[in-house]
This record gives structure tokens, sequence and C-alpha cells, in this order.
């Protein structure tokens, strides 16, 4: 089996976060008119999930380039001990009249805990946009890949009291991975798009499922700024 | 700048070292889940029907035998071991870990599925052999203890084979016709979408895959979802504990009775012996109308529901098993020498 040291990996993905960074749903045909987008959204994605995100535009010229940071964390009684941070960018690869294509790659941290267990995780997540985009509405499809890159176990005493031989660390190789494709779209009017995507999530393997089989988000950006602010 | 190369490529290849994978894998067998008998020769075992299966039993061989069956399907009879107050009372006390669960040896979920409508029929042949293991004369009389998922398999067995078992004694199984085990299910099982155990459940999803066969993940993804049921009390206020679970099987059977509306009720009309039946007063799916529908099935019954306890309290709790489920059990027992 190869072996190769975690620190590697998680190098490779903080790297890859800071390269290329971006996300959440874009109305590409009115984002020129701004610099920078804040975001919050609810909807289900491996759980009931609430997320707030902030955008920067980095580059207007043909392959505008937006980077985007990402937060969001699943409800529950506790509502620190799991969360998802995502940094990245999104770059809009192809125009043909009012049709986009989009490329996003994000770097990600998350965490987990419950009572046997606290699971933190470097990963990537990685998609392709082609929609319709007119200044006021956009709908689009999507199709990407999330893999759980390198894990880090620390198991509690409660766990250790079933298998008091559990071995906690980083663990190799990947850990997980699931496809998902889905359909977006939103309308957008005086400085706001309210958007709405949805579909469905696959594992790996093409065949298993995770509990919830589907991810559905109802977003709202507020943009600010205008071209030529910093 | 030579000092600081001497100090940092040592501190690096030491945070490098620390960082080292070396031999976690999360399908490594002992690394985050249990090894199996068939993984590790130190385990108690014992080999019935092509299987190595995870087995002790206390007390005098030739006396009566009580047969301990867990719960699951997938569980392990960790839990079950208050049972082991029987042996010193007297009866010969039989503990094992089903196939595909707890420590026993794993199989491809196919195995399971393939005879179809007869897949219970691996599970009834396998209770049987392991009595027969452990029989030391013909006229052994034999007892059946199962809890919850082990109370289907040993009422199933019972209805199959009435003439081989002496006595049935059932711990809460969630139903014995297909219909009552999905309506219990769904009810035990009722989160709300915005609670920590369901998020906790779900979130999992997107750090740990397993394929269909990998059952080192499954089953390490299995024990962090059972761990707590506030709605019937599974280690919410009851202590329970484990050594590991079974996801393979616990799918497989479950695929198995939706598609073929497994009975266990089959055949119970031939087994004219008293049965001994207990429900816990503090699990909210198993109210006391449900514990009359469920022992309608038996032609002869006694119901005993346990105070103060949820579903594996009536076994785990140590105030609910001295004071009541043990001198039912003895008292039970006595009636059937």
């Amino acid at each position: 089996m190869k072996k190769y040291s975690t620190s590697g990996i998680v190098f490779i993905a903080f790297f890859l976060a800071q390269a290329t960074a971006y996300t959440q749903t874009i109305n590409w045909n009115n984002i020129h008119n701004n610099r920078q987008l804040v975001h919050a959204s609810v909807g289900a994605e491996y759980g009931l999930v609430f997320g707030v995100g902030y955008s920067y535009k980095l580059t207007d010229n043909k392959f505008p380039l937006v980077a985007t940071a990402e937060y969001s964390f699943p409800s529950g009684s506790t509502l620190t001990d799991d969360f998802k941070t995502k940094i990245g960018g999104q770059l809009r690869l192809a125009q043909l009249g009012d049709f986009r294509f989009a490329v996003k790659a994000q770097g990600v941290f998350r965490r987990y805990e419950n009572d046997l267990v606290r699971l933190a995780n470097w990963g990537v997540d990685c998609s392709g946009t082609i929609g319709y985009y007119r200044p006021r509405w956009f709908a689009g499809a999507e199709a990407g890949f999330d893999k759980a890159i390198a894990t880090h176990f620390k198991h509690s005493h409660q766990y250790r009291e079933e298998y008091p031989e559990v071995k906690d660390g980083w663990y190799e190789p990947a850990t997980g991975g699931n496809f998902y494709y889905g359909l977006q779209t939103g309308i957008s009017f005086k400085r706001y798009d309210l958007t709405l995507k949805g579909g469905n999530i696959l594992a790996q393997d093409f065949k298993s499922k995770p509990i919830l089989p589907f991810y559905a988000q109802l977003g709202c950006n507020f943009r600010i700024g205008s071209l030529g602010e910093k | 700048m030579i000092f600081k190369n001497y100090f940092l490529v040592p501190a690096l290849l030491t945070f490098v070292f620390s960082c080292s994978t070396k031999d976690r894998t999360i399908t490594g067998p002992g690394n985050l889940v249990a090894k199996t008998v068939d993984q590790d020769p130190g385990l108690p075992a014992i080999q019935v029907n092509n299987s190595l299966l995870h087995s002790e039993a206390f007390g005098p061989a030739g006396a009566t035998m009580i047969v301990a069956l867990h719960g699951g399907p997938g569980a392990d009879y960790r839990y079950l071991l208050p049972c082991k107050d029987l042996a010193a009372r007297g009866y010969r006390v039989v503990f094992y870990d089903q196939r595909g669960s707890g420590l026993s040896q794993r199989f491809p979920k196919k195995s399971y599925t393939a005879p179809g409508a007869k897949a219970m029929d691996q599970l009834y042949d396998e209770l049987n052999a392991v009595i027969e293991h452990y029989r030391t004369r013909p006229d052994q009389k034999v007892v059946l203890l199962g809890h919850s998922w082990g109370g289907m398999l040993a009422s199933g067995f019972t209805g199959k084979y009435p003439g081989r078992v002496q006595g049935l004694i059932v711990c809460e199984p969630g139903g014995l016709q297909w219909k009552d085990v999905e309506h219990y299910v769904k009810d035990s099982r009722s989160m709300k979408l915005w609670s920590e155990v369901l998020n906790d459940a779900a979130y999992l999803d997107q750090f740990i895959n397993g394929k269909e066969d990998q059952h080192e993940i499954l089953d390490y993804k299995m024990s962090m979802l059972s761990s707590k049921n506030e709605i019937t009390g599974e280690g919410a206020f009851d202590p329970t504990v484990s050594w590991r679970d079974g996801a393979v099987i616990m799918d497989a059977l479950f695929d198995v009775g939706e598609k073929y509306n497994t009975d266990f009720s089959a055949g119970l009309n031939d087994f004219k012996k008293p049965v001994l039946f207990f429900y816990s007063e503090k699990n909210r799916a198993y109210p006391d109308s449900w514990a009359q529908r469920i022992t309608a099935a038996y032609p002869s019954v006694s119901r005993v529901k346990v105070p103060g306890v949820g579903h594996d309290g009536i076994i785990t709790n140590q105030k609910a098993w001295t004071g009541t489920t043990l001198p039912q059990i003895l008292t039970y027992l006595s009636t059937l020498q």
C-alpha cells in the first residue's frame, strides 16, 4: 500500500483552496456590475444546513474569476460541533450569447462530532455549471464531486469503552467522496439575487447513497460595491 | 540560516512522522472496529454450518440450556451478559453473535439475500446448530431468550420447530409480521428534521463512504448511528454497550423483509407452552396496546411491563434486571421443570 504523510495532502488541499477558491450560486449576467457579494442560505445537504458566504470578483476580463469563502453548519442542539468551510473560486470559462459555462474548485475543511468521535477532514469540491443567464433571471445545471481526502479521528471515552484499541489519528487513503448533480435557478432585482438549487447525491461507488440522498438550497445574494470600488 | 535549518528540518520531520498514516486505513482490521473471530484467534469461537461464530457458554453443561439471542439484526451479545446470572442459578447459558453480527465472521451481502424468501432459514439453521453444538444429552431442555430482533428470531425458530424448544422468553420484539416491523421501525426512528441525532447521522456521509461489502467501514458507520435513541431509550437513559455492529446483515435482512414480508409468527399456533414476554415502560414506541398486538401471536403468554427503563434496560439496567426481569425469568423457568 502506498505510504505517505497526510501533511502533504493537507498542504495540497490548502494550496488548491488558495489558488482557485469560489462558490455560491451566481448570476453571471449581472456580476459585472458589482465586485462583492454576501450570501446567506438554508437548505438540505447532509442535514438541515444554514450557511453564509462572501465573494469577491478578482478579475472582470474575458474570464471572470470570483473568490469565495463559505461557512455552513447543520441544525441540532449543539450548533458548533459540526461545520463546513469552503474557500475557493469559480471561473467563467466560456460564453456564447446568454449561455455561460463556469467551473469551480474549493478547498474544504469540515468537522463532525457526536458522543463517540470527533472528525476533522480536508477535502476538495470541484464542479461545473452550464446555464442560460439573463440580467433578471437565470437557469442552469451543475455537476460536481466532493472528495473527503484526509480525515482525523479522535474517539471519545464512550467509544473506547466499547473498543479500547481503536486507533486515533489521520487515516488514508481518502475516506469518502460523493458525486452531486442538479439544477439551479434564480431571479435578480435591485442588489439582490434569490437563488434555488437542488439535485441528487450519489456515493463514489455509483451505487450507495447517503442517508439524505439529495440536496436543496434556497439562497440570497446581496451585491455590494460597484465595479472599480475596492 | 543554518541554525534555522537545524531546527526546522527535524521539526518538520517530526511533524510528518506524527502525521504518518501507516497502518491506518479505514478498511484495516482492528483500526476503527474490533476484529472478528476469523481475524483474532484469541476470541472464543465455535464453528457451525461453515461459519465461525463468536460464542461462549456458562453454567453446568448438562443443565437446561438458555440460548440468549441478541438484537439488531447485526448487534452482539455483550449487552446480554447480565443473563450470566442464570448460570449461577444452575442453568446452562449460551451466548453467540449471529452470523455477520458482533464479532462473528462476516459474509457478502449476496450470501444473505440469495436464498430469497428462505433467507431466514440460514439463521434458523445456525441457531439449531448452536444448540446441537452445546447439547450434551438428547433430553436436555432448551429455552430461547431473545431481545428485540433476537425475540423475532426466537419466535420464528419456535414457530418453525415447536418441538425443539421447551420455553420461550421474548423481550420487546418490534413486530412479528413485517407490516408491524415496518410500523415499529418508523415509530421508533421518527426523529425530527432539525434534531441533533438526525443531523449527526446524515452529516457523517460526507466524511466516510463504504462500498457494499466493506464491513469495517459500514460497521463503523452503523455504530455511529445506533449509539442513542431517545424514543426507545437505547443508550439515552439506560446504559448499553456493544462490541461491533454488523451493518451488512442488517441491511440484507431488511431488504429481504421488505421484498418477501418475512413472517416471524408463522407456526406459533403450534407452540402451546407458555411464553414470557417483557416490554418496557419508557419505550415510547412500545405502549401497552402495541405489546397486546404483538403478543396476540402466542397461544399462551404472560406479559410483564418493566418499570423505569427503555428498550435495552429490560436487561442492561441492573435495578430492573435484579428487581424485575431476573426474578420473573426464574419463576418462569421453574414452571418448565
